[in-house]
């Protein structure tokens, strides 16, 4: 695996060496001394970057992409066979028997469904108040934010805490206070997806909050007095001027945020264990690569997760982008 | 143009020797001398901020200072494990893709399976024979008859007990005593003395630990109830399920857990803390446990003093079976094809010395039948955990796919309360199993 590695390393300097050497004799039949140095010392700039991804993005997606077609398993590096589309065939095998895959697609398309709205809206909500020229509203933003910075690890323990099923669990003392009855959250089909959908957007959403921030800042104030002039009302403002400014950050929250959850894996991981009400696509990849070994399976499923999603986020921008 | 094409050139021939330097490096470590040393390497499970690591650091000081003539050298590195895919199974998969495996590991006992038949462990049977029987014969570990790994220590599991719960229950002393005594009790017994205990504890009577499924805790405590209902979990080479988990026997011990369930004697909500805190009457736990109720002041067990241990019961026309397995050291099948010097480390780590110094340090109970003679007063819970080991110790399942059984038994153990037909949802999850490990 080490020479395959050096090999595709070659191959990649090569090709970067001979975009730089191209782009530069190109510079050099057509720009002054000043835009060749300015290029190279560009291309010197980004080499680190491009040396980095190549590594750590490049290398891992190729490697997965040719282990979905071999039978390769985690304590077997050495006896790796090709085997075609046999991992495929069984995916859709297994998709179609109603296996435990079909379990974890149904629970992913679900936390995706509910979390991109949800999340999206929440955002939002917060930007816009946190847009208004009130007192502290730099507190707020950071209050909003804090959640964003912490470990996914550490908001999931931090909500376990909140939703122990004990009756000394913080929200079951709560609802004791009402003389409602301990409830098990996390383990509860019908109530485990809502609360890491809920955690999720909670935690995810300061950051988006930022994007529309920064977005409504760039929308006119003029417009908005326009309208007042006008009659328009605070709703009519925000679905004529509000909304229409926030296309692209729309558009843009919206591919991140879908890609985010469709690789949800953490929180159902940390808050219930491999269980059939919570497990998600991703999950299902982890067990299947890292804890049973068929690195072969598991990566045939991240191909057409990678090809899902990649062809849903072509959709999204196709029909949210502008004309 | 020149120029900067030169300093483009020189970035890349930096860049390709740099690459080069790491495989340079690791081969220089790869030989099996440094400094006229010949190198033992082996990794440890644990840091060595903990008790186990720092009793491992000792007497791999003290193998140095040993073989110091004979100028072996060990070498140790500790990458603690986690829950989960733990950081130490991680190095352990990253060292054997890169084929620097060092040349003895820990690893825990029902991996031993998975690791033999992927060649990580190397087959010690011959290393050993004349060691083997010093030791709790359900500790050692075996893959299809050979030996592959050799326990660092025992572990095994029981029911502690509050006793002023007992007593406020109406459970004499003399009851007890006979639960513990030359056969464990009976799940009917068992039964009983739950339901007298529920009107005593404020939460539930027993803690089965039906929460703890997401990771190996559950499977741990609970998997003898299904031998002690006198079924398996898989078939004798551990590559069939159907038939065996779904069997009547197996069900009815999941049968067990349903109607500690359903009569409200356990719970999924009993919280981790609920004994400790004297709200609980009994506990399934490890053995770790011990030291912890004797050195920390807990609530409910002012001084340490205040709490006992009980066996496993099991089912009167079953079979007793007790939780037993913990880590274990193993040789690896590394590029070192002379493993001479792992051998000796391998006998060192194991000796009786080591042993003891190993469970001082724990405190849990060695492996070694030679260390544990006369260490443990009668009646104490090591004594007990000691006996149930010998009586009726049986190890988990050895299994290659041991990680898919552990994972469903979790599932199941979750989703018990709400099956209604036990039999039938096993029978599901037995045909899910086998679709799953028979690509292994």
């Amino acid at each position: 695996m080490t020479k395959l590695t050096v090999l595709i390393f070659a191959v990649m300097a090569a090709v970067f060496l001979g975009v730089v050497a191209y782009d530069l004799a190109r510079a050099k039949k057509t720009h002054t001394q000043f835009h060749i140095k300015h290029c190279a010392v560009g291309f010197l700039m980004i080499g680190p970057a491009v040396v980095l991804s190549f590594v750590f993005i490049m290398l891992p997606i190729l490697f997965s992409l040719g282990y979905a077609f071999t039978d390769y398993q985690l304590l077997t590096p050495d006896k790796v066979k090709f085997i075609g589309f046999d991992n495929i065939a069984d995916i859709f095998k297994e998709i179609f028997s109603g296996g435990e895959l079909l379990t974890a697609i149904k629970n992913t398309a679900i936390f995706v469904v509910c979390v991109v709205p949800l999340q999206i809206i929440m955002a939002l909500g917060l930007a816009l108040f946190c847009s208004r020229k009130v007192r502290g509203a730099a507190i707020f933003k950071v209050c909003f934010f804090a959640p964003v910075v912490i470990s996914l690890t550490v908001t999931s323990y931090l909500w376990l805490t909140i939703l122990d099923p004990a009756e000394t669990g913080l929200f079951n003392s709560l609802l004791g206070a009402f003389g409602i009855p301990p409830q098990d959250f996390l383990r509860d089909p019908d109530t485990a997806m809502l609360w890491i959908v809920l955690l999720s957007a909670w935690q995810g959403c300061g950051y988006q909050m930022l994007i529309f921030l920064s977005g409504l800042t760039n929308i006119r104030s003029d417009l908005y007095e326009a309208a007042r002039l006008d009659g328009a009302n605070a709703w009519k403002r925000f679905v004529n001027i509000t909304v229409p400014g926030l296309k692209s950050s729309v558009l843009y929250i919206t591919i991140t945020v879908f890609i985010g959850a469709c690789r949800i894996m953490v929180q159902p991981m940390l808050m219930t264990g491999y269980q059939e009400h919570t497990v998600t696509l991703s999950y299902f990849m982890y067990k299947q690569g890292y804890d049973f070994g068929f690195v072969g399976k598991s990566s045939a499923v991240a191909l057409l997760m990678t090809i899902f999603i990649g062809l849903i986020t072509f959709i999204q921008k196709k029909v949210l982008s502008e004309k | 143009m020149n120029k900067i094409l030169k300093i483009i050139g020189a970035v890349a021939c930096v860049a390709v020797v740099a690459s080069g330097i790491p495989a340079w490096v690791s081969g220089a470590e790869d030989g099996e001398s440094s400094g006229g040393n010949t190198v033992v390497s082996v990794m440890f499970h644990v840091s060595t901020s903990s008790k186990e690591g720092q009793a491992y650091k000792k007497r791999i000081d003290a193998f140095n200072e040993h073989y110091k003539e004979q100028k072996i050298k060990a070498q140790a590195t500790y990458i603690p494990r986690t829950s989960g895919s733990s950081a130490n199974e991680t190095a352990l998969t990253a060292m054997k893709s890169e084929g620097t495996l060092p040349d003895i590991i820990t690893f825990d006992s029902p991996k031993c399976s998975y690791y033999a038949s992927k060649d990580i462990l190397y087959n010690i049977t011959n290393m050993v024979s004349d060691i083997k029987d010093e030791f709790i014969a359900s500790s050692i570990n075996y893959y299809e008859d050979k030996i592959y790994g050799l326990p660092v220590q025992e572990s095994s599991a029981g029911f502690y007990y509050n006793k002023n719960l007992f007593r406020q229950a109406g459970i004499s002393d003399k009851e007890i005593s006979e639960y513990g005594d030359e056969t464990p009790w009976t799940y009917t017994e068992f039964l009983s003395v739950c339901e007298r205990l529920s009107s005593v504890c404020s939460t539930s009577a027993v803690d089965m630990r039906f929460k703890a499924t997401t990771d190996e805790t559950a499977p741990y405590l609970l998997y003898p109830f299904v031998y002690a209902s006198g079924g398996e979990f898989c078939s004798k080479d551990g590559n069939t399920v159907t038939g065996f988990f779904d069997s009547d026997e197996t069900a009815s011990a999941f049968g067990f857990f349903k109607t500690l369930l359903d009569k409200k004697y356990s719970s999924y909500t009993v919280d981790a803390n609920d004994f400790y805190n004297g709200k609980v009457g009994m506990f399934l736990s490890s053995g770790w446990t011990i030291p912890d109720l004797r050195n920390k002041n807990y609530t409910a067990f002012p001084g340490g003093e205040g709490w006992g241990l009980l066996p496993y019961p099991y089912e009167a026309e079953g079979k007793a079976a007790s939780a037993t397995g913990s880590w274990s050291f193993g040789i690896t099948d590394n590029h070192h094809k002379d493993k001479t010097a792992a051998r000796m480390l391998l006998r060192w780590l194991v000796t009786d010395e080591s042993s003891q110094v190993i469970t001082e340090h724990t405190g849990m109970i060695s492996a070694k039948k030679a260390v544990n003679e006369g260490r443990y007063a009668d009646g104490s819970p090591e004594a007990m955990l000691l006996k149930q080991l010998a009586t009726t110790g049986k190890s988990r399942p050895a299994m290659v796919g041991y990680a898919v059984l552990s994972t469903t038994f979790n599932q199941v153990i979750n989703d018990l309360e709400k099956s209604s037909d036990i039999k039938s949802f096993l029978t599901e999850k037995a045909r899910t199993m086998q679709a799953t490990i028979k690509d292994y």
